[in-house]
């Protein structure tokens, strides 16, 4: 495994304090009204608290905080590349960069980008490609960076939107909004925007199929960019959590226009 | 004045009839939406339809793009080719840095076949130079100051003071009176820009 050894890393295995007093709830309730009081079967996000441009470093940033989970966003660019190839001439590149902060989840991680966090880089990049007009920036690369900061679940939904969000305020020239929402399937009923123990917490007990899913989705253009799914899902339950995912990024889409324009609104005073 | 419209990537502008597309919109199935966040501005000029365009206070990011007038800084020069960096597309400051090729044929028009780039260009020389090309894989920006109002704009003497153009080809310095060559440009009013 690689390491880092310019950095001070902390014990392999360390918990934070507040944690040592936790203890996981043995058996989720399957029934009945969630941990946090959502709704269970129902499109119950999470609300959101949203802001554009914190890092002045950054030609666009968003903070995204749903629940406790928080992420924040920055984009770079468009910059020249540094690596070349034929397509690069045409259109522009996207690379996409997904972190967890060490402190992120209920158990350390390491500063050193995991497998995990390359998967949702990935993903990340597949949902975003789509939306945004490569072909305006030929020659050139933007990067776009998600730091975790806490992950209490749908990190990757979130990360999703706070990108999308992040590239808009940068000023790149973008199809649509992207949108995040995932929902966890447990057995015939589900939850939309689970928390993270209603993500991870169910490989314990529980003989019902169970399956993650997330939708990022293109409002405006009524278009799905990306989908990744995981355990196990019937096609229909599958079909039916899509319709689910999008009505929840619907519930998302006027919180995300408004704080939009608020930035522009706040880079410009009307009065000019 | 009443206060401007704002909009958001994605936001459905009006139809095709209405207007035409400006910058920072596009056009999909006959409907203009916007790709920006920013404020929705419309132009009429004369009989024609409106030209509608989203525009953000800070200037969005120009790329260099051919025809283009740049600005830029001598790197490194040799034999074939002088790097240069760009800092300026007309008067926009790129915020990164992007490099790019004077090759030693398109420093000037005439009499390509003489030119030497040590007797045109030299290096932290600021040149005022058009985008011919954006290059290939193993390129970068192709430029070229192949006419009367391209060239070098500033440059230094060895004596560290900053040279007066004398000719279309030397400069001197003001300190020693020596004079040093250099592709010079007959700066236009609507180049001076940066």
């Amino acid at each position: 495994m690689p390491t880092d050894t310019k950095r001070v890393r902390g014990p392999d295995v360390s918990q934070s304090p507040v944690l040592l007093g936790y203890k996981p709830a043995a058996v989720l309730a399957s029934r009945g009204p969630r941990e946090d009081g959502r709704q269970r079967d129902q499109v119950d996000v999470r609300p959101v608290f949203v802001r554009c441009g914190l890092v002045s470093q950054a030609k666009g940033s968003a903070y995204i905080e749903a629940g406790n989970t928080k992420l924040i966003s920055c984009v770079y660019g468009p910059r020249e590349t540094d690596r070349k190839d034929e397509t690069d001439m045409k259109s522009g590149r996207l690379t996409t960069d997904v972190r967890f902060a060490p402190f992120s989840c209920p158990e350390r991680v390491p500063w050193i980008q995991g497998s995990q966090d390359k998967d949702l880089s990935l993903m990340l990049h597949e949902s975003l490609q789509p939306a945004v007009c490569l072909q305006r920036y030929p020659r050139s690369q933007i990067d776009v960076s998600v730091m975790v900061l806490e992950n209490s679940g749908s990190a990757l939904a979130h990360a999703v939107t706070c990108a999308s969000l992040a590239l808009a305020d940068a000023g790149i020239e973008m199809y649509d909004l992207v949108l995040g929402c995932s929902l966890q399937q447990v057995g015939s009923s589900y939850v939309v925007d689970p928390s993270y123990l209603e993500e991870n917490g169910w490989r314990c007990n529980s003989s019902e199929s169970r399956g993650g899913l997330t939708v990022a989705f293109l409002p405006s253009l009524n278009q799905i960019s990306g989908l990744q799914s995981d355990g196990e899902m019937s096609e229909e339950t599958l079909t039916a959590g899509v319709r689910t995912c999008i009505e929840g990024c619907y519930k998302l889409y006027p919180v995300i226009q408004k704080v939009l324009t608020k930035a522009v609104r706040r880079a410009a005073p009307p009065s000019t | 004045m009443s206060p401007m419209k704002l909009c958001v990537p994605g936001e459905s502008l009006c139809s095709e009839g209405d207007c035409n597309p400006g910058a920072g919109v596009y056009l999909r199935h006959g409907y203009i939406y916007s790709s920006l966040a920013g404020f929705v501005l419309k132009t009429t000029e004369g009989e024609k339809l409106p030209v509608i365009s989203v525009v953000r206070e800070t200037e969005a990011q120009l790329l260099p793009d051919v025809g283009a007038i740049v600005t830029c800084k001598v790197t490194s020069t040799n034999p074939r080719f002088a790097k240069v960096h760009i800092l300026y597309v007309g008067s926009t400051p790129l915020k990164d840095r992007f490099r790019g090729t004077i090759r030693k044929e398109d420093v000037r028009a005439t009499e390509k076949d003489k030119v030497e780039i040590y007797k045109s260009f030299r290096t932290g020389d600021i040149v005022l130079a058009k985008v011919i090309s954006l290059g290939d894989i193993q390129s970068n920006y192709l430029l070229t100051t192949a006419e009367n109002e391209l060239g070098v704009v500033v440059a230094h003497s060895e004596a560290g003071a900053q040279m007066i153009p004398i000719s279309w080809c030397e400069m001197q310095c003001p300190l020693t009176h020596a004079k040093e060559f250099r592709k010079v440009a007959r700066v236009q009013p609507e180049y001076l820009e940066a």
